[in-house]
């Protein structure tokens, strides 16, 4: 039986609800119904997408770096026992305490555990998709502990309390004139007040004391460092760094796949990792840490739920390359348009959709069907993840659609397996065009044409131009 | 079984070991100039300005003085030690919390880096970690034959004991967030400003 903080914590990350592909529609269609916040949600995140296009070719070996990188990923997850024995004891070394937890659950407990130990209560938070994964923030929340999420977005949606929409920009889908109602409703902002700067410096302030105050801070890490036990925590807003130079204590929650052998091999991705995300060569600030503060303590807290699940499968163990770029968002048409919330995961996205059939509650999880297949997360991925495969792969593992799609899907596979029905049906299909493409409630696509636009067909089949091709004289 | 042998448990069921280290990366030649560095830093939101080394102090000075308009300025005693004439207090408080009204803090930089802006600072040269983070600006010093061009020759020019330390944090321009409708501001938290002196 759950306790209130576990419900909390589960309703948080969804975790133990199936997600079914109508729960993804309705809450697309529910972002699809308003124009101008799609344009703009779809401008900003292919806007990054460009960043990153100019950011890769500034750099003479970026592809290089991506195969690269692949391989060291690759490497470390077919030896990654041995990494994560050689992490601890270089990290206990270095003063260091670690903690290990099977899944979401016993992340949060031990957390809890150390706070408690550390006579904590006000918890300075930097961004960590993991945590948003375990829910620990409800989990804290519940047994009262005040967590603050300090990075801007973050803060912005922890305000809002809401998830956050995208990796990097966990605000996305808010704009400045909900911000400033917010900073209004919460921080006394005075009314009316949507310059950015000026937003950003009352939220400033506001952290400022909270980081002060608090006596514990806790981040994620972007690379866990085996052979020094360092951490790497990479920021734009320096958050993770006042989050661990102000309060003693320091928890560190790490995903048992951030583990790379050197720090000359955190160099590869470190070149590729803000380049991916932001278009930027490297964020502003880069720390690697080792063991504790002077004075301080800190405890790392290596957590699998359900990442040796998909090291143990051919297939899906490629998933645990990711750094949480966010490049596979920024380039996905389906996520441009139906928003990170959609998904209704802590990860949004072709990444999200692929790492979320994998968690052990998620049997029915229709997420892979929330793509177009069309492989530009592919293209993008800085660790080489083939994405568009992944999701193709759970489609065939776990099918989960509805039933009148899989019909439809049935009938369409009967049809292409005979050609002479398939070339009388495409017939058909030319001369009905513009009946199956018009905009009507008795058009039995409507529901589908609702949001999506049939496009101009050629006019004769390619087969027909082929044999024309074939037949006419050199 | 306990929750360490449990997880290594479940990784040894998927670990395959075939997979090979690639080796390290070939780096490509790319420019270690001043101009280079200095073209990213500005590109980052950071400032570098070429200084002899016998006009360091008096540069330093001016400008901490002009940002700090009567406010603190600390300097790490590592900076200090080279900003001889200088009037400036010296970091020596262990109490990270000491810094939070500093306006302008001083530090020395080990390594810069010209493919991304990026300057290195030390555990050792910095133990007063809260200093860079706190301070309203930051000044860094780097020697001029410290800059190199990829953040791979980079990582390998640190020093063999920096990871010794507590900390090595590189810094690429001052604290900047962009979440609020891909605004780019300066200062989310940190420095709104960073200079860094390159001494020639």
């Amino acid at each position: 039986v759950l306790d209130r903080g576990a419900r909390r914590a589960a309703k948080a990350t969804r975790v133990g609800r199936a997600i079914s592909i109508a729960a993804f529609d309705e809450r697309a269609r529910a972002n699809l119904a308003n124009d101008a916040a799609v344009a703009r949600h779809d401008a900003a995140a292919w806007s990054l997408r460009a960043k990153r296009d100019a950011a890769a070719r500034d750099v003479p070996d970026f592809e290089a770096l991506r195969t690269r990188a692949a391989a060291i990923k690759d490497h470390v997850l077919d030896h990654l026992d041995g990494y994560l024995e050689r992490f601890e004891e270089r990290a206990v070394a270095a003063g260091a305490v670690v903690h290990w937890a099977p899944d979401a659950r016993a992340a949060c407990e031990i957390v809890e555990r150390v706070l408690r130990e550390g006579g904590a209560t006000r918890v300075a938070k930097s961004k960590s998709m993991l945590t948003e994964e375990c829910g620990l923030n409800a989990w804290l929340e519940a047994r009262g502990f005040e967590v603050i999420d300090t990075d801007l977005g973050e803060r912005i949606v922890q305000l809002g309390h809401e998830p956050p929409s995208h990796l990097i920009v966990p605000a996305i889908h808010r704009t400045r004139a909900e911000i400033a109602a917010l900073f209004e409703r919460t921080m006394g902002a005075p009314p009316g007040e949507t310059d950015p700067d000026r937003l950003m410096r009352l939220a400033r302030a506001d952290l400022r004391a909270r980081f002060l105050a608090a006596e514990a801070g806790i981040t994620g890490a972007n690379f866990a460092v085996a052979d020094s036990g360092s951490l790497v925590l990479v920021t734009n807003e320096g958050n993770a760094d006042l989050g661990t130079s102000l309060p003693p204590l320091h928890v560190a929650c790490v995903g048992i796949e951030k583990l790379v052998p050197t720090l000359d091999d955190a160099g590869v991705f470190l070149r590729l990792l803000a380049r991916s995300a932001t278009g930027q060569p490297i964020s502003a600030y880069t720390t690697i840490l080792t063991g504790p503060r002077p004075g301080g303590a800190l405890h790392v807290v290596l957590v699998d739920n359900g990442r040796s699940r998909l090291l143990a499968s051919d297939t899906h163990r490629r998933a645990l390359r990711c750094i949480r770029c966010g490049a596979c968002l920024n380039t996905c048409p389906v996520y441009r348009r139906a928003g990170g919330h959609a998904y209704g995961t802590p990860v949004a996205g072709p990444i999200g959709a692929v790492l979320a059939p994998a968690h052990p509650s998620a049997s029915a999880n229709a997420l892979p069907y929330a793509s177009s297949l069309c492989g530009s997360c592919t293209a993008v991925c800085p660790v080489k993840i083939d994405l568009h495969e992944q999701l193709l792969a759970w489609r065939r593992e776990a099918p989960a659609l509805p039933p009148s799609m899989a019909r439809a899907a049935r009938l369409a596979a009967a049809v292409f397996a005979r050609p002479r029905l398939y070339r009388a049906a495409a017939r058909v299909a030319r001369l009905a065009w513009p009946l199956i493409g018009r905009r009507s409630a008795r058009n039995p696509a409507a529901a589908w044409l609702a949001s999506r636009e049939l496009p101009q067909h050629p006019g004769e089949s390619f087969r027909t131009r082929w044999l024309r091709a074939r037949g006419a004289p050199r | 079984m306990n929750a360490r042998e449990s997880v290594l448990a479940a990784v040894r069921r998927g670990v395959r070991r075939t997979a090979a280290h690639p080796g390290p990366h070939l780096v490509p030649s790319l420019d270690a100039g001043f101009d280079a560095f200095a073209a990213r830093l500005a590109g980052a939101g950071g400032e570098a300005r070429l200084v002899a080394r016998a006009a360091l102090a008096r540069e330093v000075e001016t400008l901490a003085s002009a940002w700090a308009d009567g406010g603190r300025v600390v300097a790490e005693p590592s900076a200090a030690a080279e900003l001889a004439g200088a009037s400036f207090e010296i970091a020596r408080d262990a109490d990270p919390a000491s810094y939070a009204d500093v306006a302008v803090a001083i530090a020395r930089g080990a390594v810069g880096v010209a493919e991304n802006g990026a300057v290195a600072v030390l555990g050792a040269d910095a133990p007063h970690r809260s200093l860079l983070f706190l301070a309203e600006r930051v000044l860094l010093l780097l020697d001029a034959d410290a800059i190199v061009g990829d953040l791979h020759t980079g990582l390998r020019a640190l020093p063999e004991d920096a990871l010794r330390h507590h900390h090595v944090t590189w810094i690429a321009g001052p604290s900047k967030s962009a979440d609020i409708e891909q605004a780019l501001v300066f200062g989310a938290h940190g420095p709104r400003a960073l200079v860094v002196f390159v001494v020639a």
